[in-house]
């Protein structure tokens, strides 16, 4: 049996001037070759658990650590990031500040350098890394002119290209959009199963990386609460409370009682064509009947549109067109989820609505006043108290009462995010539109809810909220009406099941393994336990999940 | 748009050049700029600047390069006569400021257009070097001699254009607040992101390895014909610079009066040095590819 490559043996470390230690007592081996997946909420742990892995904690942060915890044989407190960057190679969430070089090539070439390797080694080592891992188009690009994704690919590279035997990625995909993230993890699956590396991977968005996974670790409160297969983790995370760590298959399956829980669409499709009436997703159902009738009052009357857009153009000069004669109505207290793809022209059709932008060509009318929240909330925090930034009011409806004096720096992601929006909603007139940007980037579900009821609140205040994002999650449990933009123009506007029910790629995990039926968990079980009392097979399914 | 040319690679002789070579022909056409105050021999050397930028491809970054020149070359136009009064030929008299006559004369003028012209010759050069020479390989050059400088300097590089994002995107964010902050907050907290990128930047680098401090041999890597063609107009437009700044061609004496030589050597020296400049880009050698016999 192989040596495992990482071993932690009550293994436990406080960050300089923190209060209470951020690992605690961690014990576990892994195996060379594996997949493993790391899990959990903000703040629980794992970040700082694969900082320990590279030998940035405790080297580069300082700090204390206790106990042992060694990465292929070297223990992390006695060798530092340099030493440990041999066997562990370490991807981080923020793709800007990962490359450091000019070039892709200089990039791919620097850690070989660090190693004094050969000029003839570099060299291969560079081709042959490039060539494998699918960047070698990009050798002779400018770190500058690459896409989010590009970047975190290169970073991968330049984190492989000496061929260590672990590689870890904190939250890799968090910042891109679903494609690129998906691109992402394949990368890091054909890595796993090619070349035979250890992969950990720390990530929010679980359904994305599951199936690829041997293990899934769950870590509460900086110490391991699970660790598992994927399905039997999926037990675990469906009945903790709440079940922030089970994906959208694996709670459709729990609340509709069916077992096993599935770790990929794939699975629950296997186990759904057991159940002949799982429900098929023909035909419009209420909800696209109700968007309907909606659009047909608006055509004949109703509020007065909050904000308007007419014909509007973005043409960059010497540059692309974003925009192309965009027409768009939003009424008040409408939740809009504006989706598409990186540069459909979603965040540039955000900025010209709040009149940051000039359209070059059309007319945009708003009611009132309209609030932007931008895709970085850290930039709307300037001060060194929360409540120099949002008021006594603002930092309570963010949810931080008692928290007034905190550095907004020292804020978790989510908070940082609620306290942004009190920022620019800090009017004492209700905004005719409140528009956001990307606002669950690198959100856990917690947050990601939390968000949705301030935004649910501020429509109901009689706001028309519209919302770019990525996370077709995110968008189906919030909005009333989606806008898919595609090429600068609008490719669809309707209801969530009219738009992400049928979609490929704009589509919910849940619609995937309903065939559009259902684009949320809760709505899938009670479809699915409506077509099990009817039919055997799924009543059996019960029956085991039962036994 | 950056004011500041940014290199993308592009099939152009220059770009094809070992960084030393194209970043030689750059320094030496600067060089020229810098030892004459001729306007034939600026002249010259701008224009060589701009039609190696056009047949490079980087025409519009060199335009760049020339908006971004422009305003100081004014700025000592103008400043020159008013503030050196020296020179024979009175063209206003001002009056008395601050104790001083403020009389603009020809030759203080002159001088003043001339060293404007000079400031645009030395940007414009260092616009085409910025444009078409890699600036990692220049750095590596550097990094055999310290290291850490130049590695430093790579990371200023790349990590400018980030940080003048991150300022655009405060400053975007600031005003969608209601009630915008100070520009001093804001100023506090882009410099508060900036350290953030930096232990970001400093964390990458750990764990790319650079505590190991080792050092790669480069290979020898043999000279291309575009490689022979650039550093050869370099060092013969350098070399010629200051032998002719040395054998007093193209001498320009400002005061007290205007004494410009106009001989025969002035006009041969200013087409060879274009000549010279634009001798990479021409012939079959200069096509990218495979050059046939």
């Amino acid at each position: 049996m192989r040596e495992p490559l990482v071993v932690a043996s009550g293994f436990g470390y406080r960050y300089p001037e923190a209060a209470s230690p951020s690992l605690t007592d961690i014990d576990l081996e892994i195996e060379p070759g594996t997949f493993t997946v790391l899990a959990g909420v903000s703040g629980s742990g794992k970040s700082t658990l694969l900082r320990a892995f590279c030998g940035l904690v405790p080297h580069f942060h300082g700090g204390e650590a206790t106990g042992s915890l060694t990465v292929g044989g070297l223990d992390v407190r006695d060798h530092g990031p340099g030493e440990l960057a041999a066997v562990c190679g370490t991807v981080f969430q923020e793709p800007e500040t990962q490359v450091v070089m000019g070039g892709v090539r200089a990039e791919l070439e620097l850690p070989l350098e660090h190693r004094g390797e050969p000029g003839g080694a570099v060299a291969r080592a560079v081709e042959e890394t490039a060539l494998g891992l699918g960047v070698a188009h990009l050798l002779d690009r400018r770190t500058d002119t690459l896409s989010g994704g590009e970047l975190q690919r290169v970073a991968i590279a330049a984190a492989m290209v000496h061929d260590p035997p672990l590689l870890v990625l904190d939250e890799a995909t968090s910042q891109l959009d679903p494609v690129a993230g998906d691109e992402l993890v394949w990368q890091l699956r054909r890595l796993n199963e090619d070349w035979g590396t250890a992969v950990v991977v720390a990530e929010h968005r679980l359904e994305r990386c599951l199936p690829a996974a041997d293990r899934v670790i769950a870590m509460v409160d900086g110490a391991i609460a699970c660790d598992a297969p994927p399905g039997e983790f999926l037990e675990w995370a469906a009945a903790q409370s709440p079940a922030a760590l089970a994906t959208p298959a694996a709670r459709l399956f729990s609340l509709a009682g069916l077992r096993p829980l599935p770790a990929s669409v794939k699975d629950a499709h296997a186990r759904l064509r057991a159940a002949p009436s799982a429900p098929t997703g023909d035909g419009p159902d209420a909800e696209v009947r109700r968007s309907r009738w909606r659009g047909l009052l608006h055509r004949n009357g109703g509020p007065a549109p909050a904000l308007v857009l007419k014909d509007v153009w973005q043409e960059v000069e010497d540059g692309p067109v974003i925009l192309r004669g965009v027409s768009l109505e939003l009424r008040p207290g409408e939740r809009v989820a504006l989706m598409g793809r990186n540069g459909a022209g979603k965040s540039t059709m955000l900025r010209l609505a709040k009149g940051l932008d000039e359209p070059t060509r059309g007319r945009i009318e708003r009611a009132g006043e309209v609030a932007l929240l931008l895709q970085n909330p850290g930039d709307y925090l300037v001060h060194g108290h929360a409540v120099e930034d949002a008021g006594v009011a603002g930092v309570a409806a963010a949810g931080l009462a008692g928290r007034e004096e905190a550095n907004p720096r020292d804020l978790s992601g989510g908070e940082r995010q609620r306290l942004a929006l009190e920022v620019v909603l800090a009017t004492d007139t209700v905004n005719a539109a409140v528009l956001l940007d990307e606002p669950t980037r690198g959100m856990d579900r917690i947050h990601k809810d939390a968000l949705a009821a301030r935004i649910r609140d501020l429509a109901e205040a009689g706001s028309a909220v519209m919302v770019a994002t990525h996370d077709t999650e995110f968008a189906a449990a919030l909005a009333d009406r989606i806008v898919l933009l595609g090429q600068g123009v609008v490719i669809a506007d309707g209801a969530p099941k009219e738009v992400l029910g049928g979609g490929r790629h704009f589509s919910t995990e849940v619609a995937r393994v309903t065939n559009g039926a259902a684009l949320l968990p809760e709505e899938g079980a009670r479809l699915l336990g409506e077509a099990a009392s009817l039919t055997a097979p799924a009543g059996e399914l019960r029956a085991e999940a039962r036994q | 748009m950056s004011l500041i040319p940014v290199y993308r690679s592009r099939p152009s002789a220059l770009h094809a050049a070992r960084a030393g070579a194209g970043a030689s022909l750059c320094g030496a056409l600067a060089l020229t700029g810098a030892l004459y105050l001729h306007p034939l021999i600026l002249s010259a050397a701008l224009a060589s600047v701009v039609l190696a930028g056009v047949l490079a491809g980087v025409g519009r970054e060199i335009a760049r390069s020339l908006r971004f020149a422009l305003p100081f070359a004014l700025l000592i136009a103008v400043i020159n006569p008013l503030v050196y009064p020296e020179g024979d030929t009175l063209l206003i008299r001002g009056g008395e400021f601050l104790g001083r006559n403020i009389d603009i004369t020809l030759e203080a003028t002159a001088a003043g257009v001339l060293n404007g012209l000079r400031v645009i010759v030395i940007v414009t050069a260092f616009g085409l070097m910025s444009a078409a020479v890699d600036p990692d390989e220049l750095l590596r050059m550097f990094r055999r001699v310290s290291y850490r400088s130049a590695l430093t300097a790579t990371l200023a590089t790349r990590l400018v254009p980030v940080l003048a994002r991150d300022a655009t995107r405060m400053s975007d964010a600031a005003r969608c607040r209601p009630q915008p902050p100070g520009r001093l907050a804001v100023a506090r907290a882009a410099l508060a992101s900036a350290l953030d990128r930096a232990v970001d930047v400093a964390a990458a680098l750990e764990v790319r390895g650079y505590a190991l401090g080792g050092r790669t041999a480069r290979q020898a890597r043999p000279w291309s014909r575009h490689d022979f063609r650039v550093a050869g107009a370099a060092v013969v437009i350098g070399v010629g610079a200051v032998v002719g700044a040395i054998a007093g061609v193209g001498s320009v004496e400002p005061y007290p009066s205007l004494q410009i030589e106009t001989g025969g050597t002035e006009v041969v020296l200013s087409a060879l040095l274009v000549l010279i400049a634009l001798s990479p880009f021409a012939g079959r050698g200069a096509r990218m590819g495979v050059a046939h016999a």
